[in-house]
């Protein structure tokens, strides 16, 4: 009897997708589609494009199938393919390279103060947010960023902590309220 | 990456997968793309191999065995494989034919010609590998 797809390994149907199985790259998507997508959005994108360079990611990622080893996550191998495909993508408009800082308008809070990741990045500029989400969401090393890029080395460094430093101060739970403001009871 | 790029909180936020609400649409446009491209895929293939079957078919025929030069012993066995050969010719050639590919004569091609149509494909071939290297980089 054949293991059912859901319970199958990720390096398990990679493998198997190597050998023309598009069943099982079709479960691959379907657990890692949604990552590669938000990624892309959260490097500036927006979600039609974001969709569409993550279906091409995809397709890409089938015809190299043979190349993962499982030494990384899958889902981070086709996130790398991804970004690599978005940066392509924004140097032919060479958008990164502009340094439009975005207003500083507070992003908004849910019920207990927490700040939406999502949100918090639209308070970065557009180089900001795309070396922050190539480091911490493609995992890709600051010289490694700087060659995608073509951007200097303590460009993309100074882009990384400034972001970092914004994205922290945002996520930063705004304090709790004294409990006798907030309840009256009787 | 190093140790002062490092943000387990940030990591953790971003290794968070956002829930969109079309991921089966998105899974099934996917698996329509590969189903497309392997089709189309499979089919240049084939019609690619059947034309090239065809046409390498007749040219042994017409080459090897319409020949007196032919291997075949025997004068009997020479009109029998004569006769069959000729049958096969006559069916394959009004394949071309439906292909437009019935003037398509190899064998009557000076070495130049074939050295240069060779040469021709292998560009097309090394030009369409070069293509695909520059998408993948």
């Amino acid at each position: 009897m054949t293991q059912p797809l859901v319970d199958r390994h990720d390096v398990e149907l990679a493998a198997l997708a190597a050998a023309g199985g598009r069943r099982e790259f079709g479960e691959l998507v379907r657990r890692h589609g949604s990552a590669v997508r938000g990624l892309l959005r959260r490097m500036g994108a927006q979600p039609a494009l974001a969709d569409d360079i993550a279906q091409d990611a995809f397709i890409q990622a089938f015809e190299r199938c043979a190349e993962f080893r499982g030494e990384g996550t899958f889902a981070a191998w086709v996130k790398r393919i991804a970004a690599r495909l978005y940066i392509k993508r924004v140097a032919k408009e060479a958008r990164y390279v502009a340094e439009i800082e975005s207003e500083d308008v507070a992003p908004p809070t849910d019920h207990a103060g927490r700040v939406d990741l999502d949100e918090a990045l639209k308070s970065l500029s557009e180089a900001e947010r795309l070396c922050v989400s190539l480091c911490h969401g493609a995992g890709m090393a600051h010289p490694e960023i700087a060659t995608a890029l073509n951007l200097p080395l303590g460009t993309v460094k100074s882009h990384v902590k400034r972001g970092l430093d914004k994205l922290r101060a945002r996520l930063q739970p705004e304090p709790a309220q004294p409990l006798g403001r907030t309840q009256h009871v009787g | 990456m190093s140790a002062d790029e490092f943000d387990p909180d940030i990591e953790r936020l971003f290794a968070r997968a956002p829930a969109l609400p079309d991921a089966a649409l998105f899974t099934a446009q996917v698996e329509r793309r590969l189903q497309k491209g392997s089709a189309v895929r499979g089919l240049a293939l084939g019609v690619a191999g059947i034309i090239g079957g065809v046409v390498a078919v007749r040219e042994t025929l017409t080459v090897n065995i319409g020949s007196d030069d032919g291997v075949v012993a025997g004068e009997a066995l020479g009109q029998g494989v004569r006769s069959v050969s000729f049958n096969a010719q006559t069916a394959i050639q009004s394949g071309l034919d439906q292909f437009g590919l019935g003037s398509l004569e190899l064998g009557s091609m000076s070495g130049m010609q074939m050295f240069w149509i060779m040469a021709g494909a292998l560009i097309a071939v090394a030009a369409a590998g070069v293509v695909r290297l520059s998408q993948e980089v």
